[in-house]
């Protein structure tokens, strides 16, 4: 009950905060009501979607300061488990993603207890190879139709189908994102005070200093890392449902691994409101670039230059991001 | 019965030993200084006790429990807290929510927990600067935070590791007046590695030596501080010399 009323309690946010975050709110509500070309709405779409990959990346990778860069292999089995039971037994969306998440949290807990016996850098390279080694498998697995990928076909459902998640519109799947949206901002708000999210913080802090109160850091890390891949896997079977063509590259490649761990380091690891600036930030970028210069902007790699060159000024300006910018500015005011 | 009883415990690192054959007891509620050059195994001890470091011989027994091989975070939970000689701060917890992650250990509600951590900070003195960040503040103010948090975690043992190296002769009553307060009015059991003496030889039932690893001697302060031993390996003459009326 507690954790419930702690989800939606806002209250440690200046009312600043909270009157942006409201319009921002019914702005998103709102938003398909006004005319908008499709361009913008896929955009926005992705946004949303990359929000909550955020969020969840935000949770292990921010709280809990271990960087993880090996996220979308999770988007990866969330979204074959949409898929392949769908074509295969014409089972719908609302059951095959909690089952997704299941089969991805289980896949985390396996590969999570031997990679958190690392620290730091080696952490980061292992979670890389367990997510390639895993796109590797499944482009030549011919279950799930090896490099080709899968694809729904539409022509089989009746539009709209709720069921199934498979819409002529892009509103509806809008609306479904929207919804997980929120759902994972209150997740993570209640997240950030709860007794697991304090003592992630604290092992952030000093690991030891978290050992000698009595928590089980490798289990904590283990656990919080469950969490985070649940959020990507929802997301998985969504982007299943959305895109309708999947493949292992583009769900499972290192890119999208990068650009998940990317979007909560820009906005701002370790804060609430991070993963949504960062994907504020970077998903327009990304959509217009790739608008601006067509398929070139992939083959260029001009793309992979500009987060390179993010990272880099992250790392070096502000570790904590825009939003640690914003705070910094704010401290300075007060004082 | 004691509440915490080493047995012959020994830490050997390759060919090194820091911690040889060491045998001794803490009785509940009881404040135990340990004294010592730079190097005798006195951190090394309280590793070893704390689950820490594995020990390579001997025997931890915890309130009448083995738990001598147990992870730092199992006798946590059984009640042995410490603290460290180095804390390394980054400043991303404020005092209250360092204080609560020790509070967290005994209940998982929050609002209990927040209780609990301002009812440390208040008897600790701490109470105007819950808001600020551990990094942000001096040293002196970081070390009473750590042991309100060591102390959040509701131990029946503290270790204290150098809680008031470097620190100023007024800082030092402060930190005092929380180890009383820890002691005499919580009743807690207490282990103390300290180099300044005024403390150690004041506040503590009993006081141990180490030397090389090894116990040298164990008593009362007054008793230890003229231990001809002692006085050769770790006081000084000149120590004794100038300290007549302190012991």
């Amino acid at each position: 009950m507690e954790t419930l009323k702690s989800a939606f309690d806002f209250s440690d946010f200046p009312r600043l905060d909270i009157s942006i975050a409201g319009i921002i709110a019914i702005f998103l509500l709102v938003f398909p009501l006004f005319s908008h070309s499709a361009f913008a709405m896929a955009t926005m779409i992705q946004f949303l979607m990359f929000s909550v990959y955020g969020m969840g990346w935000n949770t292990i990778g921010g709280y809990g300061g271990q960087v993880d860069l090996g996220k979308a292999q999770y988007v990866g089995i969330g979204a074959y488990t949409t898929a392949v039971l769908l074509i295969r037994w014409n089972i719908p969306f609302w059951f095959s993603m909690p089952l997704g998440v299941c089969l991805a949290m289980a896949w985390s807990f396996i590969i999570g207890y031997p990679l958190f016996r690392l620290k730091g850098h080696y952490f980061a390279i292992a979670t890389i190879a367990t997510s390639l080694v895993l796109m590797d498998l499944f482009s030549v697995w011919e279950f799930v139709g090896a490099a080709r990928g899968l694809e729904i076909s539409p022509i089989k459902y009746h539009y709209p189908d709720f069921w199934r998640l498979i819409f002529k519109k892009d509103i509806y799947y809008y609306y479904v994102i929207l919804g997980f949206f929120f759902v994972g901002i209150l997740y993570v708000n209640g997240f950030r005070r709860s007794r697991l999210g304090f003592q992630l913080r604290s092992i952030r802090d000093n690991e030891e200093m978290a050992s000698s109160l009595g928590i089980n850091v490798h289990w904590a890390k283990i656990k919080t890392y469950a969490i985070a891949t649940a959020f990507v896997s929802v997301v998985g079977s969504f982007h299943a449902c959305y895109i309708k063509n999947i493949e292992p590259q583009d769900t499972m490649g290192l890119d999208l691994s990068i650009l998940i761990a990317l979007m909560a380091m820009l906005g701002g690891a370790g804060s609430l409101w991070g993963p949504i600036i960062g994907a504020a930030v970077l998903i327009p970028l990304k959509s217009y670039l790739k608008a601006w210069l067509g398929g070139a902007a992939g083959l260029a790699g001009i793309d992979l230059v500009i987060y390179a060159v993010i990272i880099m000024l992250i790392s070096a300006l502000e570790p904590r991001g825009i939003w640690g910018i914003v705070e910094k500015v704010r401290r300075r005011r007060w004082q | 019965m004691a509440l915490l009883e080493v047995l012959n415990l020994t830490k050997t690192f390759g060919g090194l030993s820091a911690n040889q054959d060491i045998s001794f007891s803490v009785q509940e509620g009881e404040l135990v200084g340990i004294i010592g050059p730079n190097g005798a195994g006195k951190t090394t001890l309280f590793n070893c006790i704390s689950g820490f470091y594995p020990v390579s011989s001997g025997k931890v027994i915890f309130n009448g429990k083995n738990i001598t091989a147990l992870k730092a975070h199992e006798t946590a939970r059984r009640g042995l807290a410490r603290t460290f000689q180095i804390y390394a701060a980054s400043g991303d917890l404020t005092v209250i929510e360092n204080v609560m992650v020790g509070c967290f250990m005994r209940t998982r509600s929050r609002s209990k927990a927040q209780a609990a951590a301002e009812e440390i900070l208040n008897e600790f003195n701490l109470t105007g600067i819950g808001d600020v960040f551990v990094g942000e503040l001096p040293v002196a103010v970081q070390k009473r935070v750590t042991m309100a948090t060591a102390l959040g975690s509701g131990p029946r043992l503290l270790l204290l590791d150098e809680v008031a190296a470097g620190l100023t002769p007024n800082e030092i009553e402060e930190i005092m007046a929380n180890i009383r307060h820890i002691h005499s009015h919580l009743g807690i059991a207490v282990m103390l590695i300290e180099h300044v003496m005024e403390l150690v030889m004041k506040v503590s039932d009993r006081v141990m030596v180490l030397d090389y690893g090894r116990k040298i001697a164990d008593g009362p302060p007054r008793t230890v501080a003229k231990d001809p031993e002692v006085i050769k390996a770790y006081l000084g003459e000149r120590f004794v010399r100038e300290h007549q009326e302190m012991l």
